[in-house]
């Protein structure tokens, strides 16, 4: 009898990897195709001597660096931490700066989005200020707060807060005249017209406005970092191995970025979906 | 009931972003009592819209105000709730959800079990419980639309305001919610005015339909009331004798704003060339056997041999069009009924006199009396036979059809049925129809037969629909058909362009007489451009192999074109006719009537042309009017005359003011 059961399981397992194999088999096969294309271009690169760079394959060929691979969750104290921990001390920073520039943006675009007179007159300078690139902010963070800490968490908030405030002012300037009209002739409140239409109205472009900037806070802790010598980061790993000259270790640390980076954005997107999902 | 809305003496000016302005609405004036279903419709771009908006106080005026039950509307308000095209539903709420924000917002008041049933009660009124938790974005537009009329109806509103509500649906979904829609105006006697591009809807749902005219500048054109009883169920609607007028009417007005633009947007410079003022005319006609002299004069060239060579032929289908053509100054001129120039003179267009001349008269008889093929079975052939059918057949509906008030047919029509002891108002019902749909209204049983122009007559005989039960040997021999008109101030401004038009059409009637030329002539009335029929039907001579299947012989008359005493516009004649009309009230009797007569008759312009012609031996000559009663016509008593005559209305004898006319210093 049980054993019956477990076959049958099995079978259904099985049937059902084979279904989804032949489902997705179109969407697996060529992006792992392209990675490792590009790796073994990389590699044969390397090793015939026409760039510089190691391969990727010193990941595991450097005892160092297999090392950094094998336990990302060493903790030696100081600086010489486990590669988990160095993404974990960044990725704190970002979610600190990127929370408060969430809630300026946010809070700010409604404001400027509702009031014409306040668009017209800061429009010009965020425009302007967005411009402005996040290791530029460094120095003026570094000036202004004095300490290292703040002035990371500084340069995401500067960096993120811009796509977010653009585009809920734009998501609340876009609110289809139609629901306006709905607020006009039903006599909403102020209240339930924040809530009930215009918060959902503009919250595709929020969201928007979010996956902009989280990509930006990102990008902008590992430059923010690199300059910030003497912190527990990512970034600032990656500058004390270039230092040191272990190429392989900053290639490993890139793969931690980029792998980070996606699963940022995702999350944002996920998030999306569960709020907001028809847009 | 007193008024409920009123909209006063409304502009409205929208600023143009070049700095100019564009004025969308001029003196509007509405009244809407309480429970009345109006319709709005007029062409894109009218400013229908517009007014709802200002009924709902989203938009305001720019002069004038709107009021609801004698208050200002200054806001838009709950107690004038819209349901717009698009729905206008939250897309992330639930219907349930959609209707309570709005039931929430509006009756505060009430418990939340008084609020929740309220919103149950109307979820089901729309029948969609079924789809009660379901966000906008999975239903149909059909029910989105209930959605929001339900929405609508849930806080009670003093008035509906419907922004085209079922234009984007399709045809079946907008049939039904139609129908629902009306159910429930009338079950919770709403207030209702609804913006809408479709006839047939506004013809269905409303107690009046308001007709707006093209914009800039809209402005009311024109109200109907539609008297068809409720409740209404579609099938019946159709079948009611109302429903086609009433959407013709509304169709006619439709396709008038459509004409209007497209000659306001035509450069209408006026071309002078042969020594005349203008060349370039608009001529207008009614597609007839009797169109004959003026079909000629195109094709076979005889305005261009006078200097005309810009004229252009504009075909109305009914009488009404050429008024409104001539009225608006799109129709250089026209072929007319007789009657028309003296009717338009004393004001029978809607009291508005409006100077018009006739130098020529085009055509004389080619009319006759039909009556249904059943009258003929029961063998009622004379007037007298009619009238015994009529007095026996007591309560059922009987309608004649004529052409146009001022018309020989409705003259004539009317003295035939007086003749015979039937008051053409009280007896029957006489309905204008144009022409040409004649034959398919006897056809459909809902006329008893009418009194048109040819090829019409012949045509019911020859189909076996009816019979000619007179003619114009029975009734008035020669008697004036059609008729140039022109307005007076036309006349006076291009004298030289009104005498070459007079001399064209005058050779075209002597082209037409002549009955070698007849074949040809019945060809060019039968293709495309002129009556677009078959050639048997159009008979310029001798039809009397076709004379229908009377046992006695009807002798048709000819149509007369040229001759002897035939074309001068003769001033008794039309004085005869305007005592026929004041006869019946379709206009005053002219105390002024010399004057009137001495104006719309230009028997000088008509003298030069014919003697330009060299036809000075053209005799003037008119025996006394006598009609077949054998009633003497006096023109110096012509009051006298009327006081004399059997059946009429209380006419009226009233001055009709006309400007002096103006003339242009050559």
């Amino acid at each position: 009898m049980t054993t019956n059961t477990r076959k049958i399981n099995k079978n259904n397992r099985d049937n059902f990897i084979s279904a989804f194999w032949k489902k997705n088999s179109g969407e697996i096969i060529p992006p792992i195709l392209g990675i490792l294309g590009f790796l073994a271009i990389w590699q044969f690169l390397s090793s015939t001597g026409l760039i510089k760079l190691a391969g990727p394959s010193t990941i595991w060929t450097d005892e160092r660096t297999r090392e950094l691979l094998l336990y990302p969750f060493y903790d030696a104290g100081g600086l010489d931490k486990g590669l988990f921990w160095q993404t974990m001390a960044s990725l704190g920073r970002v979610a600190q700066g990127y929370s408060l520039a969430a809630i300026v943006g946010i809070a700010g675009g409604i404001l400027v989005g509702l009031n014409p007179l306040l668009d017209k007159a800061l429009d010009p300078i965020f425009q302007f200020l967005r411009m402005v690139a996040p290791l530029a902010w460094v120095p003026i963070a570094l000036v202004a707060l004095q300490q290292n800490q703040p002035a990371a968490i500084f340069v995401i908030f500067i960096t993120s807060v811009w796509p977010i405030l653009i585009n809920t002012t734009e998501g609340v300037k876009q609110i289809p005249q139609d629901y306006l009209n709905v607020k006009r002739v039903l006599k909403l409140s102020n209240q339930k017209f924040f809530f009930k239409i215009l918060f959902p109205s503009a919250l595709p472009y929020i969201f928007t406005g979010l996956r902009i900037g989280i990509g930006l806070a990102w990008l902008a802790i590992i430059a923010a970092e690199i300059v910030m010598s003497g912190i527990v980061g990512i970034g600032f790993f990656i500058w004390d191995a270039y230092q040191q000259n272990y190429i392989s270790e900053i290639i490993l640390a890139v793969i931690y970025i980029g792998a980070v980076g996606l699963i940022l954005d995702r999350a944002i997107a996920y998030i999306q979906k569960l709020i907001a999902p028809q847009s | 009931m007193s008024v409920f809305v009123a909209v006063d003496q409304i502009d409205k000016v929208f600023p143009l972003t070049g700095g100019g302005e564009y004025i969308a609405l001029k003196g509007i004036n509405l009244e809407i009592k309480k429970g009345e279903f109006i319709s709005l419709i007029g062409h894109s771009g009218c400013g229908k819209s517009t007014l709802l908006n200002m009924i709902a106080g989203l938009d305001l005026p720019t002069e004038g105000i709107v009021t609801l039950e004698g208050q200002r509307i200054q806001e838009p308000g709950p107690d004038r709730m819209v349901i717009f095209q698009n729905y206008s539903l939250l897309p992330w709420l639930t219907v349930r959800q959609n209707i309570a924000l709005a039931v929430d917002e509006v009756m505060s008041n009430a418990s939340k079990a008084e609020r929740k049933s309220v919103v149950e009660e109307h979820i089901n009124l729309v029948g969609l419980s079924h789809a009660a938790n379901k966000i906008p974005g999975q239903l149909s537009g059909g029910m989105k639309q209930r959605v929001a009329i339900a929405r609508a109806l849930a806080i009670r509103p003093k008035l509906l305001l419907l922004d085209e509500p079922f234009g984007a649906l399709d045809a079946l979904t907008r049939g039904n919610l139609q129908e629902q829609l009306m159910q429930i105006c009338e079950q919770y006697q709403i207030t209702s005015v609804m913006v809408t591009h479709d006839v047939d809807e506004a013809v269905l749902l409303s107690d009046k339909i308001v007709m707006l005219t093209n914009g800039p500048s809209s402005k009311i054109g024109g109200i109907l009331e539609v008297d068809i009883p409720r409740p209404r169920k579609r099938m019946q609607v159709v079948n009611h004798p109302s429903y086609y007028s009433l959407r013709s009417e509304i169709i006619y007005f439709l396709n008038q704003q459509k004409r209007i633009k497209k000659i306001r947007a035509k450069k209408t410079a006026t071309v002078a060339r042969h020594g005349l003022e203008k060349v370039n005319l608009e001529l207008g006609f009614v597609p007839l056997t009797a169109c004959a002299p003026v079909a000629v004069a195109m094709e076979k060239g005889f305005f261009a041999k006078h200097g005309l060579d810009e004229v252009s032929l504009v075909r109305e289908t009914s009488w009404r069009g050429i008024v409104d053509g001539i009225e608006g100054g799109y129709l250089d001129a026209a072929q007319m009924p007789a009657g028309m120039p003296t009717w338009l003179t004393a004001g029978g267009n809607q009291n508005r006199p409006l100077p018009t001349v006739t130098a020529l008269t085009m055509t004389r008889n080619g009319n006759g009396i039909t009556l249904a093929q059943k009258f003929y079975d029961q063998g009622v052939i004379t007037a007298a036979q009619y009238k015994q059918k009529l007095l026996a057949l007591d309560g059922e509906k009987h309608t004649l059809g004529m052409v146009h008030p001022s018309s020989m047919h409705n003259i004539l029509l009317r003295y035939w049925l007086a003749a015979g002891g039937i008051d053409p108002d009280r007896d029957v019902e006489l309905k204008t129809i144009p022409p040409a749909q004649m034959v398919a209204d006897l056809k459909a049983k809902t006329i008893d037969g009418y009194c048109v122009g040819e090829p019409w007559n012949l045509r019911a005989a020859m189909e076996g629909h009816g019979f000619t039960v007179a003619t114009d040997m029975e009734i008035w021999q020669g008697h004036p058909g059609k008729v140039l008109g022109v307005r007076e101030d036309w006349a006076n401004r291009y004298p030289n362009s009104h005498v070459a038009l007079v001399k064209a059409l005058l050779e075209a009637g002597r082209y037409c007489a002549d009955t070698k030329n007849h074949q040809e002539i019945r060809e060019i009335l039968a293709s495309r451009n002129y009556l677009a029929t078959k050639e048997e039907y159009i008979q310029l001579g001798e039809p009397s192999n076709y004379s229908c299947n009377l046992d006695k012989h009807v002798e048709y008359a000819h149509h007369m074109f040229f001759g002897d005493g035939l074309n001068r516009p003769s001033r008794t004649e039309h004085l005869w006719m305007m005592t026929q009309m004041a006869r019946w009230g379709h206009i005053p009797f002219p105390r002024n009537w010399v004057e009137i007569l001495e104006r719309v008759c230009r028997v000088g312009t008509f003298s030069t042309a014919s003697r330009e012609l060299e036809l000075g031996d053209l005799k003037y000559r008119r025996s006394p009017i006598q009609l077949f009663d054998d009633v003497a016509f006096d023109a110096e008593d012509p009051i006298g005359y009327l006081n004399h005559l059997g059946i009429e209305r209380n006419f009226t004898i009233a001055e009709v003011h006309l400007a002096s006319p103006t003339f242009v210093a050559a």
